[in-house]
């Protein structure tokens, strides 16, 4: 008679989105080892244990992919329960197939965090532990903020999901002592707060598909040098000042990450390549990135761009040209050394450039909250008042967790778990 | 016999609800009980609103009744006039409300606390009696020293209870009742923390004056609904109430006389309810807004009395007939009682637990609004609670406390005596975090458990309960596997308007089940993805609060927390973040540092993972 919280079967991706030689998608639950075993039509029992196996899975006749699965028995497994971990091709349109198979078969898509939660729940990990595994796997993005304005437009959006939360708690607890509904003002609220949406649908949009990162920087500092180096591609290089007066655009991905690179004309110019430059300043947006170079560290990156406040990267250039430059700035650590003709430091801006803030799915909350306002609505029309409070709550949750700001501590260890990535 | 030369398991003092309650679930432990109240005749009154039930409330009565209580059946018995409120807003907030006759619910309980042969006294207690750590008894003013193994205090508003009304100020816990002055006195010289509070009721008036054909009229509705799973007979006779609204004139005539307000004028400190405001307040905080509601109840089926829901007010008898004559149909009103104001000491949260004992005493209880609650419905539960955990002490076991995860009275229980409250604390279906499982229709497959383990049930509420469990596991099993219109008849469920009759006549099968109960599953599965989802928060909220924190051995160098946090952190030495967090002062900004602090040393444990 009571209601259990049924331990179904999870599975989600482990490795992040995009093309990689490898991607592993994790399955979790009593009763994974049969699933595996039908869709990659083992024999009954080939995965009971710690085991490795060899097979295909298809779809209505079609092979998806040729995958290996790994499994461990209950008790032996990172969450402590039956688990298999399947390892097929990077391809992103594999994972999806073979995580629609798994869907399709009974799994279910794991929350955020939910294989850790497992762990925590069999015992396997504690509380704190979570809380620091938490925080090493946002190391490095929970300080990349995504600040200013859009950080303000998630405060005000709370305060508005607030006020329609008040009014439709009032209406559920006083509803009667004003006996004029409030039904319609209650609706009319959600209206707002749906628009009051749209800007942070296209605010996290754009942090996230077209995060762009911006190499910048006086004449000659070796933009598109860096920028054909990143980009693999050919841009036009030459010694000759102002070349890439037009800024060159790709889009690609670095380390699983897409991003917009931008090589720019060089600051410092007149006619048209001031036009230029201001021109790139105008498009910066303060959750974009810029990487500023300038040979040997010695000009710093103008206000203007400061004021802006996207992240910036200091790169002192061609630090092959002068080996000195080692010592000069070797502990200013905020800025980092390049050669593009040694390699140094490539490693270092690659990685910087692909973490934060963008790894937390914004799109995915924002999109998330846009639905459990519209299911607020229409369950207020729906005459269930009940179920529409608990979306207003969950799209207030949601924000919250996108700001980082809890509202009640012990939910704290709940916040850690969603903030992971799926899958870990 | 003389009662000094007896102990008694379990003394009760008041004969309130939450009195009532108590001495009652103490006899069906099989404890010797005994109830002092100060007037007999004023057993189970209900000196404010003659009602019962709304929304939570009516979810905490059906609540009480799945633990045998008796306010349900009381309720059912001495009804005038039923709403669901909420009707319209679905299920999972509906709240059962019932007018009740005030003199027939008082006597229906003075009969059932006969019938139980329930020894009472008409006395007033003034004092605990012996060392505070275990009290062996109290001290009564005609009848001396009263023994007891145990004590629930359930004495209402009575602590050192203060009326007001304009100018006039008098001794009182109650209009015509004493107040407890000696008892709050002993209370306080034995150094628990009190506080005041202060609430406020209306003015009655005669029927009779009043032109009801000026009023909107409110039909009770003629629905099957009880509260009990006794389902007794209700009674025949029917109420109308009525519905007056104020307008300006009401509202300068308040005005007129603010400042005769005690409580404007600064005579009463205590801080009143802020969602049943005085009618004054009102005219303060919404000066713009004329129109107010005011529900115009019956006392009873035989009163001669209406009750003025919603126009409290504890301003000069001139102001109060002033204000009720600018009513359309209230022209010629004769006021028979005046409203008024009280002022009383309750017990601070933190000398609470959350079995509702005294901290520093072994067997010393309270309950109701000395608790710093308001309302029947809150005191009944809470003295229900008080009574059984009273009655466990005299059996050397444990006492126990219901989740705040599947009850209102578990919830309501937590929140006083973890959190406090800064105005006279009611129930609401927002504190619930699992609103949406804490219903009305199913506390009884709820409580069962609960009620079960605190030994609280008759032989013949097991079996209640137990039908209506296995009823609805079978309704359950049969939904399972049904289909309907080519889907799965849970997934049906969910459909809105989903109920009973229409899924009888889809599911032939079902016919032989209570409706009540196949509504209840049907609400199960309608609510269920939500359920599930809640219940997951909880379960990690619950381990988040585990966290255990016995290894800090200093606060003071934590720097993560602020210094006032460290400080408190430092004396209290909580075992768990949910200590922690109950310590007051603690905000969730330091229990967050806390958290990162206790993150921030994984080297020690790095290699574990
Ligand atoms: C003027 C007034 C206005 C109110 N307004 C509201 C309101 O607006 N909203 C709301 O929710 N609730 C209101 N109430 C509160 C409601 O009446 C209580 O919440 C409810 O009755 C509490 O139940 P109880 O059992 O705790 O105490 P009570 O019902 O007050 O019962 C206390 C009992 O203890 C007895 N007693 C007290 N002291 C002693 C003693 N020393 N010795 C022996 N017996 C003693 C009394 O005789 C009485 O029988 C109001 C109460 C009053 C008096």
């Amino acid at each position: 008679m009571r209601i259990k919280v049924s331990p179904e079967i999870i599975c989600a991706p482990a490795t992040p989105e995009g093309y990689s030689a490898l991607a592993v998608i994790r399955v979790s639950g009593k009763g994974s080892f049969d699933l595996i075993e039908r869709i990659m039509s083992l024999k009954t029992g080939r995965l009971r244990g710690t085991r490795r196996k060899l097979g295909i899975i298809s779809e209505n006749g079609e092979v998806i992919d040729e995958v290996i699965a790994f499994s461990w028995p209950a008790g032996r497994s990172y969450t402590g329960e039956e688990m298999v971990e399947i390892t097929c091709h990077g391809v992103p349109e594999i994972v999806r197939r073979i995580m629609d198979v798994l869907l399709r078969h009974g799994a279910e898509k794991a929350d955020k965090g939910e294989f850790t939660r497992r762990a925590f729940m069999s015992g396997k990990l504690n509380a704190i532990q979570i809380m620091a595994l938490a925080s090493i796997w946002n190391e490095g993005r929970e300080t990349g903020n995504i600040s200013g304005r859009f950080n303000r437009e998630c405060e005000e959006f709370i305060v508005l999901i607030e006020k329609a939360k008040e009014l439709l708690e009032g209406d559920i607890e006083f509803g009667e002592s004003h006996l004029d509904s409030e039904r319609t003002v209650i609706i009319k609220e959600l209206s707002s707060l749906l628009k009051a949406s749209e800007i942070l649908v296209q605010r996290a949009g754009s942090i996230e598909a077209g995060q762009k990162v911006f190499l910048m920087g006086p004449f000659n500092s070796g933009k598109s040098t860096l920028f054909n180096i990143l980009t693999g591609g050919k841009a036009l290089v030459s010694d000759i000042p102002g070349t890439t007066r037009d800024g060159t655009r790709r889009n690609i991905e670095i380390r699983g990450r897409k991003i917009i690179l931008c090589d720019t004309a060089g600051t410092g110019g007149k006619g048209l390549d001031l036009q230029a430059s201001k021109a790139v300043l105008d498009e910066i947006l303060e959750f974009d990135k810029v990487v500023w170079l300038s040979q040997d560290g010695k000009e710093k990156p103008p206000e203007e761009l400061s004021r802006k406040s996207p992240e910036i990267l200091e790169v002192a250039s061609k630090c092959d040209l002068n080996p000195d430059s080692k010592q000069t700035f070797g502990d200013h650590s905020e800025i980092r050394k390049l050669s593009s003709v040694t390699g140094e430091g490539i490693p270092l801006i690659e990685e910087w450039i692909s973490t934060s803030p963008g790894n937390m799915s914004l799109a995915g909350a924002v999109d998330r909250i846009v639905k459990h306002i519209l299911k607020a609505e229409e369950f207020v029309i729906g005459d269930e008042f009940g179920i529409a409070s608990e979306h207003l709550n969950e799209a207030e949750r949601e924000i919250r967790s996108v700001l980082g700001k809890g509202e009640n501590l012990t939910l704290s260890v709940e916040r850690a778990l969603s903030s992971m990535c799926v899958g870990k | 016999m003389n009662i000094s030369d007896n102990i008694f398991d379990v003394i009760v003092v008041g004969g309130g609800h939450a009195g009532i309650e108590a001495v009652l679930a103490a006899e069906r432990m099989g404890c010797s009980v005994m109830l002092i109240t100060a007037k007999y005749s004023r057993i189970g009154e209900m000196s404010c609103n003659p009602a019962i039930g709304g929304i939570a409330k009516g979810t905490l009565v059906r609540e009480i009744d799945s633990l045998d209580g008796s306010m349900g059946k009381a309720a059912d018995a001495t009804r005038l006039h039923f709403r669901m409120l909420n009707r319209r807003k679905g299920p999972a907030v509906w709240g059962p409300r019932v007018q009740s006759d005030a003199a027939a619910y008082s006597l229906f309980q003075r009969k059932n606390l006969a019938k139980k042969g329930i020894c009472i006294i008409q006395d007033e207690v003034t004092a605990l009696e012996g060392h505070t750590e275990k009290p062996e008894g109290i001290r009564c003013r005609k009848n001396g020293v009263i023994y007891g193994r145990t004590v629930v205090l359930a004495v209402g508003t009575f602590l050192r209870g203060r009326l007001f009304r304009g100018q006039s100020k008098w001794r009182g816990g109650r209009i015509g009742d004493i107040a407890a002055d000696n008892l709050e006195e002993d209370i306080r010289r034995r150094l628990f923390h009190v506080e005041r509070f202060k609430t406020g009721t209306p003015a009655r008036i005669v029927r009779a004056s009043v032109d009801t054909s000026d009023l909107s009229i409110q039909e009770s509705e003629k629905i099957d609904f009880r509260f009990s799973l006794d389902r007794s007979d209700l009674p025949i006779k029917h109420e109308i109430c009525y519905l007056a609204k104020t307008n300006r004139n009401t509202m300068m005539a308040a005005k007129e006389y603010l400042h005769l307000s005690p409580l404007l004028a600064g005579r009463i400190d205590g801080i009143g309810p802020r969602y049943c405001p005085s009618y004054e307040d009102k005219v303060v905080k919404f000066p713009e807004r004329e129109q107010h509601n005011i529900y115009v109840e019956p006392m009873g089926h035989r009163s001669r009395m209406f009750y003025l829901n919603g126009l409290s007010s504890s301003l000069p008898e001139e102001a109060q007939e002033k204000m009720v004559r600018t009513l359309p149909g209230f022209k010629k009103a004769v006021i028979a009682d005046y409203g008024y104001a009280v002022e009383y000491s309750f017990i601070h949260y933190t000398e609470i637990t959350d079995a509702l004992r005294l901290r520093r005493t072994e067997n010393v209880f309270v309950a109701g609004q000395m608790c710093g609650t308001s309302g029947y419905e809150e005191a009944a539960a809470q003295g229900l609670l008080a009574g059984a955990n009273a009655a466990r002490v005299v059996k050397g076991v444990q006492q126990l406390t219901p989740s705040r995860s599947n009850s209102y009275l578990g919830v309501m229980i937590d929140d006083i005596v973890s959190k406090g409250t800064d105005e006279p604390y009611r129930l609401f279906s927002s504190r619930a975090e699992n609103r949406l499982y804490i219903r009305q229709d199913n506390a009884d497959r709820r409580l069962y458990e609960f009620g079960r383990s605190l030994g609280v049930l008759s032989e013949r509420k097991l079996l209640q309960l137990e039908v209506n469990i296995n009823e609805a596991a079978e309704i359950e099993k049969i939904l399972k596997k049904s289909i309907i219109d080519g889907c799965k008849a849970v997934l049906w469920c969910r459909r809105p308007g989903a109920e009973a009759e229409r899924l009888v006549e889809l599911i032939p099968m079902l016919s032989s089940f209570s409706r009540d109960t196949i509504f209840s599953v049907i609400l199960d599965e309608k609510y269920s993805g939500y359920i599930k989802r809640s219940m997951k928060r909880d379960e990690s909220r619950r381990r988040a609060s585990s966290v255990n924190l016995s290894n800090i051995t200093s606060y003071m160098e934590i720097n993560e927390i602020c210094w006032e946090a460290r400080e408190m952190l430092e004396k209290a030495k909580p075992h768990t973040l949910a200590d922690a967090e109950k310590i007051p002062g603690i905000r969730p900004t330091d229990l967050e540092g806390l958290l990162l602090y206790l993150a921030g040393k994984r080297s020690t444990w790095n290699s574990s993972i």
